[in-house]
């Protein structure tokens, strides 16, 4: 029954080519245009992989893109038996109602899990093998994957570089007064001074000085400079990929639970997008008093805090190692309320879909 | 008692049961309507059966709620001796049905539909999808688009639907809708093999002379109830007795025939006189008419007996006409 549930939907010639377009076609296009600029022009256009190439398709587009698609073959699934005249035909074989609707998940599965892989394997192959050669770091080429102590002495051999480019991410150990007094004294490859001269009135720093401050800023960017990568580590590709999936399947559990409820297929999908692309950036980053635990509900906030660490989350921002949960915008949530969310929102869907099924006149 | 006893027991009942459908007091509702109104139904095993009404009158409602397909309000359904819906499962593994107009996806080809469907029933259900579609003269059509399918073509892939169930009751909704006479004449033919297979076929039909043509007995259901049942021949025997009389003097035919005492209802048309007596009355009554005309001078140039039909009695039996 799976399977010619699977043939039903795969045989959708519009809605087939509609997802594939949605989840493969939009990110293979921007990355064809990526890699023939580059492969023109490669001084005006950087490398069409890359980490934040990848960060960016997977946590901005795919995401998004995926639930989408997802939610649409779900709400299709749900609806048109019964739209299409089939559900009657279907409940006079005898079959359980439950048995007829259950079906319809591993089928929607088997063919959004694939679409979804298919993509996200573009996107990381482009990412990974059209990735950039060195990385540039606040405007400057630096090596990529060095220790602490070889950034560290990186910084001391380019120290002048270090020092007029990286960003000063000043700790609290920073001893600041050192520093003025060597970035006051330091010109830049523009020939202008960094800092206002002589503000702080010293001796002109020394080599070893200059030296030193490089190695301290190179060790206060050090954590921001391992969150930097060429391309996308396997373990995050992986991750990625399957809260990817894990965001699929919910939009084809929650769309075809909502379109069996309703028994219609355009309200679902209509409610489906508000639900992914209005409500949920708005619950998972406005505090409402008195609401949180409502906001903590809504499985879109969940997902993002399960966001894999080295991604942005949901809405653009973020990112870094923690991930999710690592995010400060996001509303505070566990990981284990997330779980619980998540599954909820799979069960609660699945028995209202299934009990609208079971109860409603063919 | 084991849950394999109480299902063995079941099937014993089911067994020995010799009607196809059995309902007792069977009633729904749809707010202040009442669509099935205490339906009792009878319908032998074995036979074609004609389920008639007017439009409205709760046809196909009834046979909704047969199949499962709505609950009822009130009373007893069962399927070939299994109760609906407790064993619905079972006895509507052993049921075809086509209700309302039949519909499939339309993307899919005429096969494709039917093989979603056989993947709903039991593992031999796909090894009759070839001889289901080759015996509704589909076989040749089959791998084409249904969207590209004629109502015709389609009501044939409905019986088709129903045919891999390989079904012991067929209940067929209006099948003759769309077809043209050849197709309703292939139609009528498949129930009659279908019947003489030892399959019992439920019709409801608003074609009565298609009715009478296929079945042996008859349903009359009018607003929601059943008001007559029984096999046509003995419900034709009760239907009244019509007699049309060409004769000289209609008009005064008519005064003496009133004033014999004759309980009869007259009319006096283009043709002559129509006379209508109630069901029952002995045929010696027409040979009265004929001496009283003949002794009072009048010219009798015909005098014949309608054969009753079945549409005659429907419109008498039903209330669109009046009361019966």
């Amino acid at each position: 029954m799976i399977a010619t549930r699977f043939t039903e939907l795969r045989k959708r010639r519009g809605l087939m080519i509609a997802l594939i377009v949605v989840n493969i076609g939009i990110p293979t296009l921007f990355l064809t245009i990526r890699l023939l600029a580059h492969a023109f022009d490669p001084k005006s256009y950087g490398p069409a992989g890359g980490y934040s190439i990848y960060t960016g398709l997977v946590a901005g587009v795919m995401y998004v893109f995926g639930f989408i698609v997802a939610a649409t073959l779900g709400c299709t699934a749900g609806s048109v038996d019964l739209s299409e005249g089939m559900f009657r035909h279907l409940v006079v074989t005898g079959r359980s109602r439950l048995a007829l609707y259950l079906a319809r998940i591993p089928a929607g599965l088997a063919i959004v899990v694939p679409l979804v892989a298919i993509g996200f394997t573009i996107v990381c192959a482009v990412c990974v093998f059209a990735a950039p050669t060195k990385l540039s770091y606040d405007g400057v080429n630096v090596p990529v994957g060095l220790s602490r102590a070889g950034l560290e002495n990186w910084a001391e051999a380019h120290a002048n570089e270090v020092i007029c480019n990286f960003g000063l991410r000043v700790g609290p150990s920073t001893p600041k007064a050192d520093l003025n007094s060597v970035l006051d004294n330091v010109r830049c490859g523009n020939g202008v001074q960094f800092g206002p001269p002589s503000v702080s009135g010293g001796a002109k720093p020394t080599e070893a000085e200059i030296k030193g401050v490089a190695a301290q800023i190179a060790r206060t960017d050090y954590a921001d400079y391992a969150s930097q990568f060429l391309y996308p580590s396997n373990s995050l590709m992986i991750k990625s990929g399957l809260w990817l999936e894990l965001e699929a399947l919910i939009g084809l559990v929650v769309g075809l639970g909502l379109a069996s409820l309703l028994g219609q297929r355009t309200i679902s999908v209509i409610l489906m997008i508000v639900l992914e692309v209005i409500l949920t950036p708005i619950f998972s980053r406005t505090r409402i008093p008195h609401l949180l635990n409502l906001q903590r509900a809504v499985v879109g906030v969940a997902t993002a805090h399960l966001t894999p660490g080295g991604l942005p989350v949901l809405g653009g921002g973020g990112g870094g190692p923690g991930g999710g949960n690592g995010n400060p915008l996001l509303i505070p949530e566990s990981t284990t309320v997330a779980v619980c969310v998540i599954i909820a929102w799979l069960v609660v869907w699945t028995a209202l879909g299934a009990w609208r099924m079971m109860t409603r006149d063919a | 008692m084991s849950a394999t006893a109480l299902a063995d027991a079941s099937h014993r009942r089911a067994a020995e049961s010799q009607w196809a459908v059995e309902t007792h007091g069977l009633t729904k509702r749809f707010g202040e309507n009442v669509a099935v109104d205490g339906v009792e139904l009878l319908v032998p095993r074995g036979c074609a059966f004609g389920y008639l009404g007017p439009n409205g009158a709760g046809k196909t409602t009834l046979i909704r709620v047969l199949l499962g397909l709505t609950h009822a309000d009130a009373g007893t359904t069962s399927l070939l001796g299994y109760l609906v819906p407790k064993h619905r499962d079972v006895a509507l593994a052993r049921v075809g049905a086509i209700v309302d107009e039949p519909r499939f996806h339309g993307h899919l080809t005429g096969k494709e539909n039917l093989q979603i469907l056989a993947a709903a029933r039991e593992p031999e259900s796909r090894d009759r999808i070839g001889p289901s579609l080759e015996r509704v003269g589909l076989a040749g059509r089959a791998d084409d688009k249904v969207s590209k399918y004629s109502m015709g073509m389609r009501q044939r892939l409905g019986v088709a639907a129903c045919l891999i169930g390989d079904p012991q009751l067929l209940i067929l909704d209006e099948p003759m809708n769309g077809l043209d006479p050849a197709g309703m004449a292939e139609i009528r033919d498949m129930i009659l093999a279908l019947v003489a297979e030892g399959r019992t076929v439920v019709l409801s039909s608003h074609l009565l002379d298609e009715v009478e043509r296929t079945c042996d007995a008859v349903a009359i259901v009018d607003r929601g109830k059943i008001i007559r049942q029984g096999p046509i021949s003995e419900l034709l025997a009760g239907a009244s007795l019509m007699l049309q009389v060409e004769c000289s003097e209609p008009d005064r035919a008519r005064a003496l025939i009133e004033g014999a005492n004759i309980a009869a209802r007259i009319e006096v048309g283009q043709l002559g006189l129509g006379i209508s007596l109630p069901g029952g009355t002995p045929r010696d009554v027409a040979a009265e008419i004929n001496r009283i005309l003949v002794t009072e001078g009048i010219a009798v140039y015909r005098l014949q007996e309608v054969q009753a039909s079945l549409e005659a009695w429907f419109l008498q039996v039903t209330s669109r006409l009046g009361a019966p």
